[in-house]
This record gives C-alpha cells, structure tokens and sequence, in this order.
C-alpha cells in the first residue's frame, strides 16, 4: 500500500532539503550539532527566516549567554537576514535568566507559553550544551528535550536544538529527536571544508555519509554528494542486471550508436567513423601532449542544436578561444552563439560535487551534447577526499551517457618521453601507488582510452597518438603522429615510427 | 535617590547596563520580562523604566502599553526609554509610549545622556 508522503518543512538551503526527502517533517524535532564555528547558527537561522518568509513563524530561545544584537549583526552580513522580520514573524527570547532562576522546568514552562503566545510553528533552541550544564542527571536533560518537543507538537510546531557538544549516538538527547545533523569542519593547510552528515532521520530516506557545504554571502549551500545522489556506485550498476528482452533492445540500440566527429584530420577515419555517440573518452597525456588542443577540435563540432560545454581548471575561457582560434578552430564563433559554452572552476575552494552539479544543470538547461572535462586530475586536487573520485566521476559520466552526452576528459601523465604501449599506466603509477591505483580505476571507467606521448628519436620531437581502447568498437591500432599547424589538426602516418 | 527598572530577557546586556547605572549613583532594580517588570513597576515605583522589545511572556511594547493604562487610570506617569535593534520601526508607529528610543548596541554613554536628560542626575 503507498503511504501519504508527511507534509514538510522546507529549509529553504540549497542541497539540504533534497537530502532529507524534499524537508524536514513539519512538527519534527532535530538536533543540529557542531563545534563553534561549524556553521550551526547561519543553518538554523537561514532556515528560520526561509520558514518565515513562507508565511511560518519562528520562535528563536537562546540558553545563552551571548546578546541578540551580537547574533544580528554577523547574521546582517548574509542575505536572507532580513531586519523587518526580527519582532513580527521571527522572535528571539532569551530563557537564561529563567534557567539560571528557575532551572529546566522553568524553560519548558517559559518556551511553551511563548510557542502559544507566538503561535510559532517552528521553535530554534540554541544552549542545549548550556541546559545539559544545567541538569543533574541525563535524565533530567532527556525530560528538558522530550518535554520541549512533546509542547511543541501539540502546539504543531516543530523544534531545532542547537547544541555545541558532540553528542553520541546513544546520548539521551540523540533517543528522543527525530533526526540529528552534525556540522564538521576540517582546517587544512591551504584550505578548509565543511560538511554536514545526516546521523538520524526518522520517517525519511535521506542520504546519509558526509556532504560538503559552503557558508557564503547567502547562507550555508550544500554539495550532495553527487554519487550517493544519483544512486550510482559501480556496485549499482553490476547489480542492475538487464532482461533478455532489454538486453536484446539494447544490443540492437548499440548498433545504431551514431558517430560524433572530431575535427583532427585522419580521426573520424582511425576511430571507425568518431566517437560513438554518449561515449566516454579519456585522452591521456603529458604536459604538452595536446590534450587541450584534441578537446577544442572535438567541441569544435558543436552546434546550437547540440551545444557543447568546456569544463576547465587551468585555463580562462579567453586563453581557450585563443588556443583554438590559432590552430584555425571557430571556437570564438561557437561560442558567441551560445553553441559552446565555457564552465571554469578554479582551483580554490570549491567541492567537486559543486561542480558536478554545475555540469548537469548546465546539460539540463542547455541540452549540452558533448562535454570535455580538462581536466580530471584536477578532481583529484579539489577533493577533500580524493578516495572517492572515482566513484564520483563513475556517476557523473554514467548519467552523462544516460541522455546521450559524448564525454572527452583529459588526463595528464607525468612522463615525457616514451614509446612503450604500458607508458602510460606504468609512468604515473611513479607517483604513488595510490595514484596509480586512481588512474587505472578511472581509466577503466572510460568506454575509450586514447594516449599521447613524445618520441625524440632523431632529435625531433614528436607527439605520438594511438587508440588504446575502443569499447564495442573496431579501431585502427596504428599509432599516427599528431601534427599541430596553424590551419588545424592532424593525424599523419609515418614510415619511421 | 532616583531609581530606574531595567527590563530585559537578556541577563547579560540587562546586568551590564544595571552595573553602569549603579556606577553613575542610580538605584537598579532589574527584571527579566515585561511582565515581572510591570511587578517591579508598582513594587519598586522607578522613576524611569528602561526596557527591551522582544522578550518573552510580555514584550517592551506591551509593558509600555500597560504603563500609559495605569497613567490613564491616575498613576503616575513614568518615562520609558526603549532599548532596539530590529523594532525601531514598530516602536514608531506608537511614539506616545516612549520618551526615547536607543539602537542597539550602543556605547554606554548615548544611554546615559538620554537618562541625564530624561530625569537629571542621580
């Protein structure tokens, strides 16, 4: 029998309420947990003033000491503060005098009346650490939060306790609420990441494991994780076994697969006729290769029916347009139609799963039909957790080749010169068993594996490209040099390699 | 001996302001909400009442309001300086209840002028 969905609260925070089933339960009790400065007060006040602006009024009771116009005056830094709201739909009560004079009791007795007297339908209590230095037993705390809630879903309301204590799972705080959110923050050396974990959702299958989130001039933003979002994991996808009826359907769709062309003289022809259309391509290189050049002749072919779209890290789009217009590519023309669009994420703080999320925004709103990662060492670097790239990546190109998306990513390896097939395996597993482990799971990730490296024989150098995987496709395995000249690219076979 | 209530949920910024007025020679009284400082109010029978706007179980504006009733009715009528961030505007709209009105945060002596002003020295 399908049960009715609870009808939600809304928080308003971008990433969170997709997490958590579309909200959080009207009338349900969280914990929000953290350290200082994890970000704790920006959450549950950006989701009090989201709540307000829908119409909800909120109650905020602080077991603090810390002054109201102190709070107001960080919170004013952020956008969805909003003065005009602060004494009409959105109070804030201090119950310390009351704790300090009347103890637990008192604060319950105090907060119920106010719930009734705003008519609030969601409350914030923030000093749960502050009432738990007030009880004398866990038990008493257990009676201040289930009293609390216990008033507050008479009243319809629903409660965020706020607290700063790192509360196990088997606290008596943690057994009586719905769900509880923990807030983390990791400082590193060049940078720091947040990320918040669901520890326990009653009523709702939310997506668990850690999520990154950033606090910016509009709030805290969260980053699902994007392949626990989209339900792929490699495991996932072995499991998912096909009829013999669907294989079949998919065998002969297989065979139809159209071709994308990619504007290097000689390419199309070595490939079988392209890239098979909703492929993914991995173009590994080292420095120099022409990985970038290669992606810029494959996006080349975009078209405002089927626009392409240039994920890049190093390179500003301007030095893109440039780069390809010297080697007589019309990116400047594509792009000022809108058929090629430009997606450059720095370096800097930012989570991949930002990106990701990006990325398919852009393929849902634009209809994006070929897309070039440049470049996914660059994932690497951004990850605050590199281990889980890969599953990361796996995902992305999965739902990419789901809608038809061709995929070329560019892979940098570190060796210069050489000329043996296993180069390009065996060479940057020197930088680390680790990376090495990386780069083979992601090469295997990839439908079709492409490879450049340099040969200096004859004291000139030379890229050399060869094909070194086709899945479900026949290829040439002669490798061919790539010239580079200013009308273009091209693939030339030459009697001395 | 001029003596002055201090109303505000916020023990911290009521105690801090209490110490101050102490200082200056005033006598403090000090109460947590509206409604127990209408309590202090015919307990202790201030001179003036300086008092926050959002506070639990009755606010600054509902204390106020009750003040100007027990005027009506023939009480003595008892300045009040209202202490505000957010609630200026909602303040305004009855400007008869209040003999000031003071954003917070504010320094400590924009406080004590306006009470100089308001009922002289202590």
């Amino acid at each position: 029998m399908q049960q009715a969905p609870l009808p939600r609260l809304r928080t308003g925070i971008p990433g969170f309420d997709v997490l958590v089933g579309g909200g959080l339960i009207e009338g349900t009790s969280i914990i929000i947990q953290g350290r200082p400065g994890s970000g704790k007060t920006i959450l549950a006040n950006q989701i009090a003033f989201h709540h307000a602006s829908q119409g909800g009024r909120v109650l905020c009771a602080t077991v603090l000491a810390e002054p109201h116009e102190r709070l107001f005056q960080f919170l004013s830094t952020l956008s969805f503060f909003d003065r005009e709201r602060v004494g009409v739909d959105i109070q804030y009560v201090s119950a310390f005098d009351t704790l300090r004079s009347g103890g637990l009791a008192a604060v319950v007795a105090l907060l119920r009346r106010e719930i009734i007297r705003h008519r609030a339908t969601l409350m914030l209590v923030d000093g749960l650490l502050t009432a738990r230095g007030a009880a004398e037993t866990a038990l008493d705390t257990k009676m201040f939060v289930a009293e609390l809630q216990g008033h507050a879903a008479f009243a319809g309301c629903g409660v965020l306790f706020l607290t700063s204590a790192l509360l196990d799972d088997g606290s008596p705080e943690h057994t009586m609420v719905d769900g509880v959110v923990e807030l983390a923050e990791q400082i590193g050396v060049a940078r720091s990441s947040r990320w918040l974990t669901l520890r326990k959702t009653r009523g709702t299958a939310a997506i668990g494991g850690r999520h990154e989130f950033e606090i910016g001039a509009d709030g805290v933003v969260v980053h699902p994780r994007l392949e626990a979002l989209l339900g792929f994991s490699p495991e996932a996808a072995e499991m998912s076994n096909p009829t013999p009826e669907e294989l079949t359907a998919e065998l002969a769709a297989d065979r139809r697969t159209p071709r994308v062309n990619v504007a290097i003289e000689g390419f199309d022809h070595l490939l079988g006729g392209g890239l098979p259309c909703g492929s993914g391509t991995l173009i590994a290189s080292p420095s120099g290769g022409g990985k970038t050049l290669a992606s810029l002749c494959f996006l080349a072919g975009s078209t405002l029916a089927e626009p392409g779209l240039m994920v890049g890290f190093f390179e500003p789009p301007v030095r893109l347009v440039r780069k390809g217009e010297a080697v007589g590519l019309p990116i400047a023309r594509l792009a000022g139609s809108g058929a090629l669009r430009f997606l450059h994420c720095g370096l800097a703080v930012r989570s991949i799963d930002a990106i990701g999320h990006e990325i398919l925004t852009a393929v849902f709103d634009y209809g994006i039909k070929r897309i070039v990662i440049d470049s996914a060492g660059a994932l690497f670097r951004i990850a605050s957790n590199p281990g889980r790239v890969v599953e990361f990546f796996f995902a992305l190109t999965s739902v990419l080749r789901q809608r038809g998306v061709t995929v070329l990513t560019t892979w940098e390896t570190p060796d210069m010169t050489g000329s043996t097939s296993t180069a390009v395996i065996s060479t940057d597993a020197a930088s680390g068993a680790q990376g090495g482990l990386w780069s083979s799971q992601i090469y295997s990730s990839c439908d079709n594996l492409l490879s450049v490296h340099f040969d200096d024989r004859g004291g000139v150098l030379r890229r050399i490209l060869r094909v070194q995987k086709m899945r479900d496709s026949h290829y040439d395995p002669q490798q061919r040099e790539l010239q580079i000249a200013s009308d273009g690219l091209r693939l030339v076979t030459t009697a001395a390699l | 001996m001029t003596t002055i209530l201090v109303v505000d949920d916020e023990y911290l910024v009521a105690d801090v302001v209490a110490f101050a007025l102490e200082d200056a020679g005033y006598l403090v009284v000090t109460a947590p909400n509206g409604r127990l400082g209408l309590e202090a109010v015919i307990r202790e029978r201030p001179d003036l009442v300086i008092t926050d706007y959002m506070m639990p179980v009755m606010n600054g504006m509902e204390l106020a309001s009750a003040l100007e009733e027990r005027a009506a009715a023939g009480a003595r009528r008892i300045p009040v300086v209202l202490m505000t961030g957010a609630q200026r505007a909602l303040a305004q709209q009855s400007p008869e209840l209040f003999a000031a009105i003071i954003d917070k945060p504010f320094v400590m002596s924009e406080l004590m002028r306006i009470i100089g002003d308001l009922v002289g020295p202590p």
